[in-house]
């Protein structure tokens, strides 16, 4: 496994191109071609700021002003959501590629979570956009913003090993269990309403659905990245060191379950 | 990794391939849910040989090809050595770099261009980038493709993609090229300008592993061949020997198939009798130029069903009872190789005695091209008497065809060709040249030479 591990990293050219392929593919016809990854989110923020100003206005106050709050945990939970989608279908739907070429088979989920990881770092401007207007009163009350953004690169890497451990696990099933496509959907959008994004685990009451709650492995992550980014508190060390365990353990299991299946796919997909 | 090393030395490989329907998918999924092992669960059900204890060593710079019928296991073969498959059991040592030719241009994505296709596939196959790079002009040359290389791949036709898929492969500059049947596609100049690539990598050393259903080519190019069948060594070694064996092979498959076919026509022939019918419209029956030496018949009595009232008429006065083709062993036969004897084998039974009869055979290629037709009357034989069954045998000692499939005509009529049964497509059988030559006749052959021209026998 660990050899395999090694000669993943000699593949990284591989990865690079893979993931250049999908971004230019991606919008390859399209007018606005790269526009796309920055104009999606401002949209969704947009959309979102009128939401929550207009419709939905009976929040609570440390959660306010609620659009930058759900922006700022929204983005890293597409990225999560789609990274497994695209994940979990990667090897099937490059079958043709693994049958006949000869090439390390995770270089597909990783670059699925490689690709929609770049997605997001192109929305973060928008997102900072957002928290200096949000700084400034323009969505309601005034946020603080600081040094404690900087948080989002280690956030990020962390989350992309988290997110590769679940995908290479993904894929791996995929293969052999159709099933696992379909499933996933419906699972990700019960683990979406049970992973603190809409909400922050203290506004739950009752202690019994909150340990519940923190069993999830997410919950960390998006935790950390409320935060960062919108509160702009630093996260304590031993907070980091959960999240670098959840996040190992992630990978290596997945990675674990990946290795020892490999030689069936060709075979399989 | 020592120079004496084999390029790929496999030792007993099997490889077996598990089958499971839906139901029994359905079934894994539920029993690895409910904790059985993940391991347990994908153990196969029911298994597939595709491979059984194939051994061989191919040595470095020798050109290996690999035949045998569809299903035989070469594929697998060939993923064994592109080492994309695992084999189930035996050991498969390949030492230096493979390319595999399995399929050109896989992995070629449709929305992005000729020339980013052509760095992703270089960097697939083991190439870095700075490599594919220095690569990429020769390689785009070699496609010729220059003035579509900026275009997205979508827009390419299909022997475009396939040559840009080849420059890219053979660029790569592997030890081992692995080519499996590619060069059926591509038009003329570009096979031979993949066949130059083949015989330059040859030159230069190279290990070439070569699969391919034309046997000229497999004969042309490879020092030893491996026969496959079934997944099981049918023979390796010198290519003219394996080949020949091949295809005596095929052409006894071949023969049994077409004697089973003979059997089940004759009886649903037999099974009809002779009843007064319409005669078959002239235009529906065989041109007149390609008709054998017998008269449009008037009054004809055709036995039944919709084909084979077009295939057999006549009063029946002489039924022919039986047609067979036998070899010189005096076996019943329907595949022959090029100059080895033929005998028809002709029964019949007059419905009364007569004394006017001819006996004639015709034989045609399967679009309907006479090759042959001839008559007991024409060859200068009188009839005596018929009263009752007999039978008649025409040999061709040296049955002078090339390559291809015939039908055999054979007829019966009186001396002013009034068919008493007239029988089209009695048999077919299948001749097989043991050369390359090409044509219906196979003549014997001797060349001269004289003067300023020198030749070797092969």
């Amino acid at each position: 496994m660990l050899k395999n591990l090694a000669g993943l990293w000699r593949h990284r050219a591989l990865a690079y191109v893979l993931v250049a392929r999908e971004m230019k593919a991606r919008y390859r016809g399209s007018v606005l071609g790269f526009f796309w990854s920055l104009l999606n989110p401002l949209l969704m923020l947009a959309v979102y700021a009128i939401v929550f100003a207009v419709i939905f206005t009976g929040r609570g106050p440390t959660t306010s002003p609620y659009a930058l709050f759900l922006f700022s945990g929204l983005l890293p939970w597409n990225w999560l959501s789609s990274s497994l989608t695209d994940a979990a279908a990667s090897l099937t739907t490059h079958g043709a590629l693994l049958k006949k070429i000869l090439f390390p088979a995770e270089v597909l989920p990783l670059v699925a979570v490689l690709a929609q990881g770049l997605h997001f770092v192109f929305a973060l401007p928008v997102l900072l956009l957002g928290l200096v207007l949000g700084a400034f009163g323009t969505f309601g009350p005034s946020i603080p913003l600081g040094w404690p953004l900087v948080q989002a690169v280690p956030l990020f890497i962390l989350e992309g090993v988290f997110v590769a451990g679940l995908g290479l696990l993904l894929a791996a099933l995929t293969v052999h269990f159709r099933d696992v496509k379909d499933l996933l959907a419906t699972a990700l959008s019960l683990w979406f309403f049970a992973t603190p994004v809409l909400y922050t685990l203290s506004d739950i009451k009752q202690e019994r659905v909150r340990a519940l709650l923190l069993l999830n492995p997410a919950a960390p992550f998006f935790d950390g990245w409320h935060d960062a980014l919108f509160y702009a508190r630093w996260i304590e060390p031993s907070r980091w060191g959960l999240l670098l365990a959840i996040a190992c353990v992630s990978f290596f299991l997945g990675y674990a379950l990946f290795d020892r299946l490999r030689d069936s796919y060709p075979e399989a997909v | 990794m020592t120079p004496a090393a084999p390029a790929v030395a496999a030792e007993g490989v099997s490889k077996s391939y598990r089958k499971w329907g839906r139901t029994r998918a359905f079934g894994t999924l539920k029993s690895a849910l409910l904790g059985r092992s993940l391991a347990a669960a994908l153990a196969p059900s029911e298994v597939v040989a595709a491979l059984s204890d194939v051994s061989f060593t191919v040595a470095r710079g020798e050109t290996f090809g690999v035949v045998g019928p569809n299903g035989g296991g070469k594929s697998t073969l060939l993923k064994l050595v592109a080492g994309l498959f695992k084999p189930t059991s035996g050991r498969i040592a390949v030492h230096g770099k493979v390319s595999a030719l399995i399929e050109l241009g896989a992995g070629f994505h449709p929305e992005i261009s000729g020339r980013e296709n052509v760095v992703i596939n270089g960097v697939m196959l083991g190439l870095t980038r700075r490599e594919i790079e220095q690569k990429l002009p020769a390689i785009i040359a070699f496609s010729g493709l220059e003035d579509f290389i900026d275009e997205p791949v979508k827009t390419y036709s299909s022997g475009m993609y396939v040559r840009l898929g080849f420059a890219v492969a053979v660029h790569v500059d592997p030890d081992i090229l692995v080519v499996d049947e590619v060069l059926a596609v591509g038009d003329e100049a570009f096979a031979h300008r993949c066949l130059d690539t083949i015989a330059e990598f040859s030159r230069r050393g190279k290990t070439i592993f070569f699969v391919s259903h034309s046997l000229a080519l497999v004969e042309e190019l490879c020092d030893r061949v491996l026969y496959l069948d079934h997944g099981r060594v049918k023979g390796l070694g010198d290519p003219r020997e394996m080949l020949a064996t091949y295809r005596l092979d095929v052409a006894a498959g071949e023969g049994a198939r077409l004697a089973t076919e003979h059997r089940r026509d004759q009886e649903i022939l037999q099974a009809s009798s002779p009843i007064e019918e319409n005669p078959p419209s002239p235009d529906a029956s065989r041109k007149q130029e390609t008709q054998l030496p017998v008269e449009q018949p008037l009054e004809q009595k055709v036995p039944l069903g919709p084909d084979e009232k077009l295939r057999r008429w006549g009063n029946r006065d002489v039924t022919i009872t039986g047609c067979r083709l036998l070899d010189s062993s005096g076996a019943e036969r329907y595949a022959f190789r090029s100059g080895e004897s033929m005998t028809i084998e002709i029964s019949v039974a007059p419905r009364i005695a007569t004394v006017d009869f001819v006996f004639g055979i015709g034989i045609f290629t399967p679009d309907e091209v006479c090759v042959h037709g001839c008559n007991t009357e024409i060859d200068g034989f009188l009839p005596e008497r018929l009263d009752g069954p007999a039978t008649v045998c025409m040999t061709l000692p040296r049955l002078e065809l090339g390559t291809g499939t015939y039908l055999l005509d054979v007829a019966v009529h009186s001396r002013r060709e009034t068919p008493y049964d007239y029988w089209r497509g009695a048999c077919r059988f299948q001749v097989d040249s043991p050369d390359r030559d090409a044509g219906l006749y196979r003549p014997e052959r001797r060349w001269a030479f004289a003067g300023a021209v020198s030749v070797s026998a092969r």
